[in-house]
């Protein structure tokens, strides 16, 4: 690259006299850079790997385009402008003025100062902690062991942690749980009774928090704290599988007049 | 014939050819003069662009397709609950801000056990001098409830659809994670006022970090800045509420409606 006629910064020529450190020495010949495929060829290991599984998902990709029935036309789904917007616009508005609403109508309370050294009577959360705070209510049912003369082998804190992870534990795994491409109620009552469950656990355990409000026996409220979800979660199941037949019916015959099975 | 080098695009011999109203006139003259210095053609043409991917048409919904429209309006609405947990979350921080002007976090100014605090004093402040300073106190709440009930029903949502299947399972751990933080930004704020309850929340708070076996310790030092309640503590929680709890759960809530704008809304089937 460096001839004597490549011209300096100053116009000159003469190399000796060079102030400008010649060219850039770095610059990649562009013909040398290699193309994808020759990449793909060099690569090896976990590159190679990589490019050869991107390859069959682009491939995997075109086919189902190629075999696809999808129907499309001229306008499909709600333009976002206007509908779009102006439900949401509407759905906002409405949401925040709720907001304000109750805001204005029933303002915050506040108490007295805090004070280390007198406990009160009744120490709440907020009321979307109850469930938790009822979680931490459970020390009648932490198993003690008569080995132990009857002492209990986790502390109710800790046990009441654990009944968190617990819950947040199985929340977490519903999606490697319940697998297949079943989406309503009906079709899946089982996961449906769980959910209802849940649902109303979590709402007795709130209840059990605030047991002081409630003059049930504190024995009876426990059962009912348990007994309730699963009655709930039972009733449920029930029902759904009642509806499932018409219901399955119906949605089958839709599904496979438009999409038949291979 | 002139001299002067022929202009190909002369616009405004073009304009005089036009036969145009007076408006139209000014119009084109501003545009020109304003392109001609801005080149603003370009950023109209963006804007363009935006326009129609705004009314973007979209392949036919699976809804559609199968014709269950006229089963499924009446659930729309509970597909918007994670739009309305985003809506309460930005009245949440709009008011929260606006609490932080005249907010303190400190626990000085108590002489003897059970006085107010500053913290505390600050509170009384906003409720009864700041003007629409206890609106502003019950619009914080007000929201930050909203929103704890917007996303634990947009959860039930996600679950009764069987939104979370496969593809979506990692928005759904994102969500629980979300939730969580949800009920811990409850929390610190609940702290905050130094009230009665406030100190009474965070003790049993420092009792649970303690009782966990391992690291209790540490999580009590580092979340309540000790094993007893009190400056640090409020200021642990306060942090916790300004700051890292805002940027960690917008971040998310980013990365949740990317990963639904990616994936797409399940349908029902
Ligand atoms: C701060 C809390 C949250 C915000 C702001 C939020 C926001 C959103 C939004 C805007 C959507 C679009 C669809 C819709 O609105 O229904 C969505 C979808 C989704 N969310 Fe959330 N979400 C939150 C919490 C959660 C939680 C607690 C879960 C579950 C544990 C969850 C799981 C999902 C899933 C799986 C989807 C995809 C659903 C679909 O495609 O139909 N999210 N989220």
């Amino acid at each position: 690259m460096t001839d004597d006629t490549t011209p300096m910064t100053d116009g000159g020529t003469d190399d000796e006299a060079r102030t400008d450190g010649g060219p850039p020495a770095t610059v990649p010949p562009d013909d040398e850079t290699p193309t994808w495929s020759d990449r793909k060829e060099r690569s090896q290991g976990l590159a190679q790997l990589t490019y050869q599984y991107f390859e069959r998902s682009r491939r995997e990709d075109e086919d189902l385009r190629a075999e696809s029935t999808y129907v499309e036309r001229d306008v499909l789904g709600f333009p976002t402008w206007p509908h779009e917007t102006i439900r949401n616009l509407a759905i906002t508005s409405f949401f925040l003025g709720m907001i304000l609403l109750v805001a204005s109508i029933l303002p915050s309370h506040f108490g007295d100062p805090a004070n280390a050294g007198s406990t009160p009577a009744i120490i709440l959360p907020d009321w979307y902690l109850y469930w938790s705070f009822g979680l931490l209510k459970l020390s009648p049912i932490n198993p003690d062991l008569a080995v132990l003369g009857g002492n209990i082998i986790v502390s109710n804190e800790l046990y009441g942690l654990i009944a968190h992870g617990a819950i947040f534990g199985v929340i977490t795994l519903v999606p490697f749980l319940n697998k297949g491409n079943a989406r309503r109620p009906v079709e899946e009552p089982g996961w449906a009774a769980l959910g209802v469950t849940g649902v109303i656990l979590a709402i007795t355990l709130a209840v059990l928090a605030i047991q002081n409000f409630f003059p049930v026996p504190l024995e009876l409220l426990f059962s009912l704290v348990f007994m309730l979800p699963v009655a709930g979660g039972v009733i449920t199941y029930a029902v759904l599988k009642t509806m499932r037949e018409g219901y399955m019916y119906d949605l089958n015959r839709r599904y496979y007049m438009l999409r038949p099975p291979k | 014939m002139s001299l002067k080098k022929q202009d190909d695009m002369d616009h405004n011999a073009w304009l005089k050819s036009q036969d145009l109203t007076a408006i139209e006139t000014a119009f084109l003259t501003t545009l020109i003069w304003l392109d001609k210095r801005l080149r603003i053609v370009d950023y109209l043409e963006l804007l363009e662009t935006m326009y129609y991917r705004a009314n973007l048409q979209m392949p036919k919904s699976h809804t559609e397709q199968y014709d269950l429209d006229n089963k499924f309006w009446y659930w729309y609405p509970l597909y918007s609950l994670g739009s309305l947990s985003i809506i309460a979350y930005l009245l949440a921080a709009v008011s929260g801000a606006m609490l932080g002007f005249y907010y303190a976090p400190s626990t000085a100014g108590a002489a003897a056990q059970g006085d107010p605090t500053a913290a505390y004093d600050s509170m009384v402040m906003i409720m009864q001098d700041v003007q629409f300073g206890f609106m502003l106190r019950s619009i914080h709440r007000w929201a930050a409830q909203f929103m704890v009930a917007a996303v634990f029903l947009h959860m039930l949502r996600v679950y009764f659809t069987g939104a979370y299947k496969e593809p979506r399972e990692v928005n759904w751990i994102l969500g629980v994670v979300l939730i969580a933080l949800t009920l811990l930004f409850g929390f610190s704020g609940y702290v905050l006022p130094w009230k009665q309850l406030s100190f009474w929340a965070a003790q049993i708070g420092v009792e649970l970090a303690l009782a966990t076996p391992i690291v209790g310790e540490w999580a009590a030092q580092l979340l309540f800045g000790g094993f007893t309640l009190g400056q640090a503590t409020l200021v642990r929680m306060y942090i916790l509420h300004v700051f890292v709890l805002p940027f960690v759960v917008t971040a998310l809530i980013a990365i949740h409606v990317g990963i639904v704008w990616v994936q797409g809304i399940a349908e029902p089937h």
